[in-house]
């Protein structure tokens, strides 16, 4: 029998302090390779401080890190050799062309004059900035940044990308385009650390999520195993009048189901907390003489999870 | 709705990614790349430059002006004009000025976040830090040329040291410069705020320079003034680089100079590498 590869990422107790501000409390990650990981929580909850000491900009307070097996604080250059980052904010030299960002990098990264020049020119056209390659980057949009930037973190093939909430600042399209690499990134082998506030790109993407509340892990698994623990399934009955409403409202009341009324829409939603709570449905509007129009049944979402595990807090910037 | 996707569809076998052989280029090899980006700052920024080019005008006339009156103070050398005592001095103001463009470099790098690009990439931070203090260097030539084509012009500056005499003066300055700006730099890579950094600057810049002889001699400080101007390097410099113009030559001070900005130069760049490495 083999034993288990090595994880990509191990945090062991990861604790961070600004002052007297704790921005991480104990926070374990295992992370294994060529996997999808996704970092949820609110603003401040400690995502891009995690990420900027997995990526070696960061020294902990406490706790172990180890990144492609090795030790950051030991090793910080030889993990720098392995992986790349895409920050949060975007990281260009504004007053460089397109083009002359992407040529630096790969020059940097050790590749030759011509080899440079030609991953520039593949970069340019995958990320649909070639009429704007030789303009200042002062002059983009910020989608336009935000490509450049993540073309900058694809200029060479890395063990571990870090993606600081990528989507920001990119229209729905590049946002999916954005997901396309991620899976095409992780086809590689390359394992991928994803930092977002968009739901759906956690539950799209990410073969686990780690969600983050005040410093503190709350809950890690794969999505479906935390909407499986964390999330519940509705039943929404939608009726055909606003007398069948009333009755059905007061049935499923009754029965201690606690509907949610939508009167304009004539429907009543009920959370299942138990497997019976559907039979209860039925049998309630079956004992009131309600007969629905349609019974649809809603699977849970991440977002539902997301909003349990840390408390409706709030998400603008602090 | 178009769905923009990354290394098109046209070409799948191509790998998303360039090749994972590329861990880090030879030092030297960053440090020219870095050089080259911050050199192409330095000529693109063209208000910057403008505004660096006018201020070697405004210095010279100011200060030429303002105390030439000085030429006839006690204790002043004799048959030395004001602007012939002065532009030594200006030399050495002006490439420090670089010295302190090149610490602003790295706070400017820092604020828009390429600093942090670089910090995780394999580039040693040396290298950024050495590209940014030769474009400095670069800049601060590029301003002496224009100062004393100035004065040749403005001034009739022709001093008898010659013109072998007043380019090893700049040589000498734009050395001492060098060294000295890696104070700034070493500010920059503590500080990492610009407006924080020109404050700080501020501070350095005047005892360097007032607490020395660059405007006047030192006889004619007071007393605690001139025991602190005769320890400080840019004292030592500007005798030298007086001497230079003045008379083609120059004494042991120019070796106290040197000695002494090199070893600020060490201390400093060990200062500012450590404070780039820090994982804050």
């Amino acid at each position: 029998m083999t034993a288990p590869a090595a994880p990509s990422i191990e945090v062991r107790g990861v604790t961070k302090r600004f002052g007297r501000v704790t921005a991480l409390d104990d926070v374990d990650l295992t992370v294994p390779k060529g996997a999808v990981h996704g970092l949820l929580g609110h603003n401040g909850a400690g995502k891009s401080t995690l990420v900027g000491i997995l990526a070696t900009l960061l020294r902990p307070t406490g706790g172990s890190v180890r990144v492609a097996g090795l030790d950051v604080l030991e090793r910080p250059a030889q993990v720098r050799r392995r992986i790349a980052v895409t920050g949060q904010q975007t990281t260009l030299d504004l007053t460089m062309s397109g083009r002359d960002n992407l040529y630096m990098t790969a020059r940097l990264l050790g590749a030759g004059r011509r080899a440079a020049r030609a991953r520039t020119g593949r970069l340019l056209e995958a990320f649909e900035l070639t009429a704007a390659a030789d303009r200042p980057a002062r002059a983009y949009s910020g989608g336009m940044r935000r490509r450049l930037d993540l073309a900058m973190t694809l200029v060479r093939r890395s063990e571990v990308v870090f993606l600081d909430e990528p989507g920001t600042g990119l229209d729905p399209a590049s946002r999916l385009a954005t997901w396309d690499m991620v899976r095409r990134l992780t086809a590689t082998g390359t394992t991928v650390v994803l930092t977002t506030q968009h739901l759906e790109e956690a539950d799209r993407l990410a073969d686990a999520v780690t969600v983050l509340a005040d410093g503190r892990v709350v809950a890690t698994g794969s999505p479906e195993e935390l909407k499986r623990r964390i999330g519940r399934r509705s039943a929404t009955v939608h009726l055909a009048t606003a007398a069948d409403t009333l009755t059905a409202d007061h049935a499923l009341a009754g029965a201690g189901l606690h509907p949610e009324c939508d009167h304009p829409r004539r429907a009543l939603t009920v959370t299942l907390n138990r497997d019976r709570d559907l039979t209860a449905v039925v049998r309630a509007l079956d004992a009131a003489a309600i007969e629905p129009t349609r019974l649809t049944l809603a699977e849970p979402g991440l977002d539902q999870v997301y909003l349990a595990l840390t408390g409706h807090r709030r998400t603008e910037a602090p | 709705m178009t769905v923009r996707a990354p290394l098109t569809t046209d070409r799948p076998h191509e790998p998303l990614t360039g090749s994972g052989d590329w861990h880090g280029a030879p030092t030297t090899t960053q440090i020219g790349i870095l050089t080259a980006r911050s050199m192409r700052a330095l000529v693109l920024n063209r208000r910057l430059l403008i505004i660096g080019l006018l201020e070697s005008l405004v210095m010279l006339v100011a200060f030429g002006q303002v105390f030439s009156g000085l030429a006839y103070a006690p204790g002043f050398p004799a048959g030395v004009r004001y602007v012939d005592f002065l532009l030594p001095a200006l030399l050495l103001t002006t490439t420090l000025q670089s010295g302190i463009q090149a610490g602003i470099g790295v706070t400017d790098d820092a604020q828009s976040g390429i600093l942090d690009r670089l910090r995780s990439m394999p580039v040693w931070p040396g290298s950024i830090l050495i590209a940014r203090s030769l474009a400095g260097l670069a800049r601060g030539a590029l301003r002496l040329a224009v100062l004393l084509a100035l004065a040749r012009v403005l001034f009739g500056y022709d001093p008898a040291g010659g013109a072998r005499g007043v380019l090893a003066a700049a040589g000498l300055s734009l050395a001492l410069s060098w060294s000295l700006g890696w104070l700034f730099i070493a500010l920059a890579c503590w500080i990492d705020q610009t407006e924080a950094l020109h404050a700080t600057a501020g501070l350095v810049m005047f005892p360097l320079m007032y607490a020395s002889n660059a405007f006047v001699p030192v006889g004619g400080l007071p007393g605690w003034l001139r025991r602190i101007a005769r320890y400080n390097p840019v004292s030592h410099g500007i005798d030298s680089a007086r001497d230079l113009c003045l008379t083609g030559t120059t004494g042991p001070g120019v070796l106290n100079a040197v000695l002494a900005g090199l070893l600020i130069a060490v201390l400093a760049a060990a200062a500012a590498v450590r404070g780039l490495s820090r994982a804050r």
